[in-house]
């Protein structure tokens, strides 16, 4: 990757795919031999993962439907009003995120700095939001030991976080790189990767929270 | 013919390998790991199988090794569950799990499919030390001041969660339990990833999914197998961990007296439990015997020179049990309570699966009918799957009608019926893969003599040892007891037992022959030619021609060999 950096390779698309062979796969980086890894591969990668990650989730929640069913022991949780806002804050991360990654497609890197910077904090105040409603529930009485719904509150919001936290250990690693302005091409699968898990772990909360306000 | 060696990467840095990322070089970790494992697994297995006839014996040794569980020189009941249990968890884990799988795989899928790498090569390393990581837990929780756990592979509800109040073993130990396979299920989900994006991604030019070869789609479905199943078993485990840490009650009844005190819990289920277990544990089966199946196409297509029969057939067979292997979690409750009517559909099921599998059991016999065969140690071992999988595998249609599974379930016809289809199918699916690939892997040949030896007293021994447990199951044995002379009813079956033991540790013994051939081949072993096995598939090709055929192309007329690698054009027309 030059280190020199010029209108041609701090912009643009991101590299495009070697054409396909007929029939084949991606077949292996031909630039970079015996490294393994291409673009496709990362994609495909972190598709996988979030059909892991949900199949983690789908296990969680139908352990909840069965316990609750089980007994009359289920008493429904208040929710604390900050996650409302926690979620508000969230998507706006999702979305400033994004808006940052088409703004880098089209070559504008300065406001991709800008956007991803307002992504990360937007992400890291969404934490921060969490710990404040768990401290409010725990206040409250609601503790992991308490009723099953709070058990099940602290089991798949914690499960969340710390998908998040690791959510976040990437998007600021694009962060550190785009302030450096080390993001040239060759890094564009980095960003698009962290982008696609970001919007996944606003899918995977706005269902947490539609559990919660909706049935649990 | 004369064929130049094979190249090996790094064969003389051995101990480098622990910290490279070369695909052959994670395999070579994985497949050390999976030995340890399977030499103490079977250690194990002649503890029990030793105290099971002779349950009052006094061995000095015992009382050294486990002063509270064997005071005395005699085993408790208590630690011979432990030891079940280690057993059970060290031959599923990280025996069945990671040897077909993660070593083979590592091993040769990259290599058939003509990519370098495995799509995320420290990703790769990364789950190999995450398991090996694992697996030292494991064994920490079995060094426990007050033993190791008691609840079998399968950790049930409420034994594994109400704490050391339940028995020694139950407390510091149950928990590491846990925790370490919380590790191995993070370990096989990054293993799952790098797999399945190495197949969709990194294919060569020319070779499409209809030319992988069959291993390549045995574990491409394996590894989407793992993906679904073993997040199940995390979530499930995290619960579980929550249960006896946080206070929680997923997983234990209310009002629940275990000796004299009630637990502290309230409203959970241990059916709750059973559930998200087997939804990873069936699965699991699979995970462990399909990479076996693909081996074995794979070998019986090459040994019998001639190309696989149904090909399309076999594939959609893997997937199909795979897809089937999801929804079949109930039949393994029958009786524990499960509603009848899900009981009937889980057993309709679990019946369905019979169909792939006996379609790939007769293509695989079609495969060979007429075919010149070479019976190398790597054949006898195929062929030897495909025996004890179908006898293994007839007993399983007896387990999946709720009837007869309420007689058999607790009784060692299923012992029988899951070390035959599952273990031994398994592991004489990871010898056969072995014997072939030890020159991918070392540059050398194991000894085809001694060899053949390893394979027929192995043989023997198997169904020698497993044969007899469905007639104890017919008596009504019970399994997981650890002394069966305090019964009257069971005293028709003691010589039975007698015989298993025997059986048992001879043919733990024959094993030694296996462990010399390795070691002795490691060093001594005749230099590997190029392609050893006059094979189709790309890991034995050193040209880096686009794949222009499928992976079983031999016995063409009019070519000048008898076989055309997947990137060779054809000569003869």
């Amino acid at each position: 990757m030059p280190r020199t950096l010029t209108q041609s390779n701090i912009g643009g698309p991101p590299p495009t795919l070697p054409e396909f062979p007929p029939g084949g796969g991606g077949g292996d980086d031909r630039d970079r031999p015996d490294r393994g890894g291409s673009r496709a591969a990362s994609i495909t990668g972190i598709i996988v993962l979030m059909c892991a990650s949900s199949m983690t989730f789908a296990a969680f929640v139908s352990a909840m439907v069965v316990r609750r069913g089980l007994n009359n022991d289920w008493h429904a949780l208040g929710l604390p009003r900050i996650l409302y806002w926690n979620t508000a804050i969230l998507i706006l991360s999702s979305i400033a995120i994004d808006t940052g990654r088409r703004l880098l497609r089209r070559g504008k890197r300065v406001a991709f700095n800008w956007f991803w910077t307002v992504g990360t904090l937007l992400g890291s105040g969404f934490l921060a939001g969490q710990v404040i409603a768990w401290k409010q529930l725990g206040e409250r009485g609601f503790y992991m030991a308490g009723n099953p719904s709070s058990a099940f509150f602290y089991v798949l919001t914690w499960a969340h976080a710390a998908h998040v936290i690791g959510a976040l250990g990437a998007v600021m690693y694009v962060e550190y790189c785009a302030l450096r302005y080390q993001l040239g091409p060759s890094r564009r699968t980095m960003v698009d990767v962290s982008a696609i898990f970001w919007h996944f772990l606003d899918v995977l909360w706005l269902g947490i929270m539609g559990l919660f306000v909706f049935w649990a | 013919m004369e064929t130049p060696a094979l190249k090996t990467k790094g064969r003389s840095r051995f101990f480098a390998g622990l910290a490279s990322t070369d695909h052959r070089a994670v395999a070579r970790l994985y497949f050390f790991l999976s030995l340890l494992a399977v030499v103490l697994g079977i250690l194990l297995s002649l503890l029990m199988r030793f105290h099971l006839v002779f349950p009052q014996a006094q061995v000095g040794w015992f009382a050294k090794l486990w002063p509270i569980g064997a005071e005395g020189g005699v085993m408790t009941p208590e630690l011979y569950l432990s030891i079940l249990t280690l057993h059970g968890t060290i031959m599923v884990f990280f025996v069945l799990t990671l040897a077909p799988l993660n070593a083979f795989g590592n091993l040769v899928l990259p290599e058939q499919i003509g990519a370098k790498q495995m799509a995320f090569p420290r990703l790769n390393l990364l789950s190999f030390w995450i398991a090996a990581a694992s697996f030292a837990i494991l064994l920490a929780s079995f060094m426990g001041a007050d033993g190791g756990p008691l609840s079998g592979w399968t950790a049930y509800a409420p034994l594994s969660v109400v704490g050391a109040i339940a028995g020694p073993g139950e407390g510091l130990g149950q928990t590491l339990w846990f925790f370490s396979i919380a590790a191995f299920s993070v370990s096989s989900l990054l293993t799952a990833i790098n797999i399945i994006a190495t197949v969709i991604d990194l294919r060569g030019p020319g070779m499409t999914l209809m030319r992988m070869p069959l291993t390549c789609w045995n574990w491409f479905v394996t590894a989407i197998l793992s993906l679904l199943a073993f997040p199940v078993l995390l979530a499930a485990g995290a619960l579980i961990l929550l249960d006896r840490l946080g206070g929680t009650s997923f997983f234990v009844p209310a009002g629940l007296l275990v000796g004299d005190q009630t637990i502290q819990h309230s409203g959970g289920s241990p059916l709750l439990w059973q559930h998200l277990f087997w939804f990873f544990g069936h699965p699991e089966v699979y995970i462990a015997i399909l990479p076996g199946m693909g081996i074995v196409s794979h070998l019986i297509a090459n040994f019998s020179r001639k190309p696989i029969f149904g090909y399309k057939a076999m594939v959609w067979a893997s997937i199909s049990i795979a897809f089937l292997g999801l929804l079949v979690w109930g039949h393994h409750m029958f009786i524990s309570g499960l509603n009848p009517y899900s009981a009937i559909a889980f057993s309709l099921l679990t019946m369905t699966i019979g169909v792939p599998s006996a379609l790939k059991t007769l293509n695989w016999i079609a495969t060979a009918w007429g075919g010149s065969l070479r019976f190398t140690t790597a054949m006898l071992f195929a062929l030897g799957f495909v025996s004890v999988f179908v006898t293994g595998g007839l007993s399983g249609l007896f387990l999946g009608q709720p009837q007869l599974d309420a007689y058999f379930h607790d009784t060692y016809f299923v012992v029988a019926h899951f070390h035959l289809v599952m273990g031994i199918a398994a592991l004489f699916g990871v010898f056969a893969g072995t014997f072939y690939w030890f020159p991918l892997m070392f540059g050398r040949m194991l000894d085809e003599r001694l060899g053949k030896l390893h394979f027929y007293l192995t043989f023997i021994g198997a169904y020698a040892t497993f044969l007899p447990m469905h007639f104890a199951g017919f008596a009504g044995n019970p399994r997981r007891y650890s002394d069966f002379t305090t019964f009257d009813f069971l005293a028709p079956s003691m010589p039975l037992q007698r015989w298993i033991t025997h059986s048992a540790f001879c043919l733990a013994a024959v094993q030694l022959i296996f462990l010399w051939n390795l070691f002795r081949s490691l060093r001594r072993g005749a230099t590997a030619p190029a392609n050893p096995w006059e094979a189709t598939s790309l890991e034995w090709s050193e040209s880096e021609s686009p794949v222009v055929r499928g992976p079983y192309e031999y016995s063409l007329p009019g070519e000048a060999r008898d076989f055309l690698m997947q990137n060779e054009e054809s000569r003869g027309y």
